[in-house]
């Protein structure tokens, strides 16, 4: 579904992604995890398109085709989806508008027709009550006032109102309590399908508890430095990045920078 | 050095004869006065901004005509008067008899009620800082007088729309008095807009005086074209407990102007502006509001927002002036910008004058750029690019917009609004 092949990505031209090589299958969860600093976050923000970042080398297909020619809503509409670390307040556009404005835009890309008002309300109400979000934060701005948790349980509602092929999780669990943890997790793990992939981008170990990957890769200085099963996770949760020749998380910083 | 220069001798000829007596003297006597006033230029405080885009040449200072033309076919929810080129037509005007409340042209009033009349115009309005007002007071061939008794209640928004024809070059002097009586009501629409694309300028005043108690809905909506040069003030003088509430939409031109003044005079009154601009190509729009808090106890609110794209320009100029004796006033001025392009300029500026010592007192003022990171999240999620900057652009205004009371006036606005949205951000 997801091929990288040498992806090169620079931000105010210092090089943060240097020669990343990664095959996503339909069905697989794939998680990312690596040190502050080692480029995961570039990595989810160049995959979505965002023009902060400048691609200088390598070539990025989802089914085939360059995703990289596409603009960010192109690819949203081809099926990319990235739940944000930080995702953004928007106040003034209500949720409700953000979402029905988002889920239409793909309806008519598929040559759907649109959701009127009152359908969406009934769909976004069900899908608000999985990711266990009061259906009152339809009617507040997007995100706005909203707690880390609510945020996050947020994204993920989008990812199921969205139904992206391939959804790139970053850092999802940061910031959550156990409970949240748990809500956001169970909504990911609906989200899993035969013909989706997941990606999730995260720094701890424990997200893979609830939500388990098919294969780990471990990402330092710009590079996939080494990769296997679930059981990676638990390694690196016991003996830290060290034993993987990463001495500390401010080395890999400083590396990342040159 | 140069002279200031002066108000052509040519906008200073006599104008129409059909007003009654008291009427005609004041004319005559505000003209007079007028020889030799100096135009704004860029060393006028109140006019810095804008002076460079007043350009009154003879040709504009001929009334325009408004015989054998039709007046405007708007089509309104409420009742109706129209006016064309500063001139009441009855025939497309239409409004019942009703109870408590006299709408009468100026040209229709008897001497008493326009000796009365003559008394209170222009009491309203600062003359040394609403210029421009004068003229109209020299120019003025018609005007509306609108009269609510006591406890008097206009059921349905009254919209006035003022069409100017500029079929020819010329100016038109629209003028308006409302005088609202102890615990009336009403909604007034202020409807601009132009046919025709000769060079014009239209110079409004509309007035209003607010009894105790009274309740008064100012909505102003300004679509006029791009060879309409627009210079309006409004006056507005509170008494106890009244409320006055203004929305004023406006969409640029090559010289829009609209004073605001509200004199809180009364203990407990209280006002609330609103203002969305938007502006775009070369056009221009400004906005001075003035509040003078004169009276102890009073509440003001005001909130202007300007979006510029292209090469346009937006001004803001918003005065508080809490007198000596207004202890316990609360006032709260706010003012946002949204610069569309790297060539749009909006000025801004609070004037906050504080002569008591126990009052409340905020204002603020921001200018930015629509926000990259909140684009980039909204399209990430497969929203167009226009639509994008459409839904953030409008969630800079909308809250002001979904305030307006009426909902013809929101349509209006709203697709006002999509045409400049379709022009600013296509190719987006």
């Amino acid at each position: 579904m997801l091929s990288i092949k040498n992806l090169h990505a620079s931000v105010e031209g210092k090089e943060i992604l240097k020669g990343i090589n990664l095959e996503i299958k339909a069905g697989e969860v794939h998680a990312i995890m690596g040190p502050n600093g080692s480029g995961k976050s570039t990595l989810s923000q160049v995959l979505a398109g965002n023009e902060a970042f400048e691609v200088t080398e390598g070539e990025v297909t989802l089914n085939g085709e360059n995703l990289l020619d596409l603009e960010t809503e192109e690819r949203a509409r081809e099926g990319i989806f990235l739940a944000f670390q930080y995702p953004v307040e928007i106040p003034g556009v209500s949720n409700l508008q953000f979402l029905r404005t988002a889920v239409n835009a793909m309806r008519h890309h598929k040559g759907e027709a649109e959701m009127n008002a009152a359908e969406f309300m009934k769909l976004a109400k069900e899908v608000s009550k999985q990711v266990d979000l009061d259906p009152a934060f339809l009617k507040r701005g997007v995100n706005e006032g909203f707690s880390g948790g609510e945020k996050k349980r947020n994204e993920i509602m989008q990812a199921l109102l969205l139904q992206p092929k391939l959804a790139i999780l970053d850092e999802t669990d940061s910031g959550l309590d156990i409970d949240a943890l748990q809500v956001v997790s169970n909504g990911v793990n609906a989200l899993r399908a035969e013909d989706r992939a997941i990606l999730m981008v995260t720094h701890y170990q424990r997200l893979l508890n609830h939500i388990v990957p098919d294969h780990v890769h471990v990402l330092a200085g710009g590079k996939i430095v080494k990769s296997g099963g679930r059981e990676l996770a638990l390694e690196l949760e016991e003996r830290g990045y060290g034993w993987l020749g990463i001495k500390d998380e401010e080395e890999a910083a400083a590396n990342s920078a040159n | 050095m140069k002279p200031a220069p002066t108000l052509s001798a040519a906008f200073l000829y006599p104008a129409g004869q059909s007003l009654p007596e008291p009427l005609l003297a004041l004319r005559k006597q505000r003209g007079t006065a007028l020889v030799d006033m100096p135009l704004p230029t860029r060393k006028t405080e109140n006019w810095k901004y804008s002076s460079k885009y007043l350009k009154l040449t003879d040709d504009m200072a001929i009334s325009l005509p408004a015989e054998h033309k039709a007046g405007s076919s708007l089509a309104v929810p409420g009742y109706k008067v129209s006016f064309l080129n500063g001139v009441m037509m009855p025939e497309a005007s239409d409004y019942p008899d009703l109870d408590g409340i006299t709408i009468e042209r100026f040209a229709d009033l008897d001497d008493d009620a326009a000796a009365s009349l003559a008394d209170r115009m222009d009491s309203t309005l600062d003359n040394k800082a609403v210029q421009m007002a004068r003229l109209n007071s020299a120019r003025f061939e018609d005007g509306l007088l609108i009269r609510l008794k006591p406890d008097a209640v206009l059921d349905q928004p009254l919209f006035i729309v003022h069409e100017v024809n500029a079929d020819a070059s010329g100016s038109a002097y629209p003028r308006i008095f409302v005088d609202a009586g102890r615990h009336s009501q009403i909604t007034l629409v202020e409807e601009y807009i132009s046919s025709g694309s000769e060079a014009v300028m239209v110079n409004t005043v509309t007035e209003f005086t607010l009894g105790d108690g009274a309740n008064v809905t100012s909505i102003r909506l300004n679509t006029e074209g791009e060879n309409v040069q627009h210079i309006g003030a409004t006056g507005v003088r509170q008494q106890r407990s009244s409320r006055f509430e203004s929305h004023c939409v406006g969409f640029g031109g090559p010289l829009r102007r609209h004073d605001l003044q509200v004199r809180l005079e009364g203990e407990g009154a209280e006002c609330k502006l609103n203002g969305v601009v938007v502006t775009q190509g070369k056009q221009h729009y400004d906005n001075h509001t003035t509040i003078e808090h004169v009276a102890a106890h009073c509440n003001s609110e005001e909130t202007y927002r300007n979006i510029a794209a292209d090469q346009s320009h937006a001004v803001f100029n918003g005065r508080i002036h809490i007198h000596q004796d207004a202890q316990k006033s609360n006032a709260d001025m706010n003012n946002k910008n949204l610069l569309l392009s790297n060539g749009a300029e909006i000025d801004t500026k609070p004037e906050l004058e504080i002569y008591a010592d126990d009052v409340k007192c905020a204002h603020g003022a921001t200018i930015g750029q629509l926000d990259e990171v909140s684009l980039f999240y909204l399209v990430s999620r497969g929203i167009g690019r226009r639509e994008a900057n459409v839904l953030l652009t409008m969630a800079f205004i909308n809250e002001l917009v979904e305030q307006i009371p009426v909902e013809q006036v929101r349509d209006t606005a709203h697709t006002r609004l999509n045409q400049f949205f379709d022009q600013t951000f296509e190719g987006a």
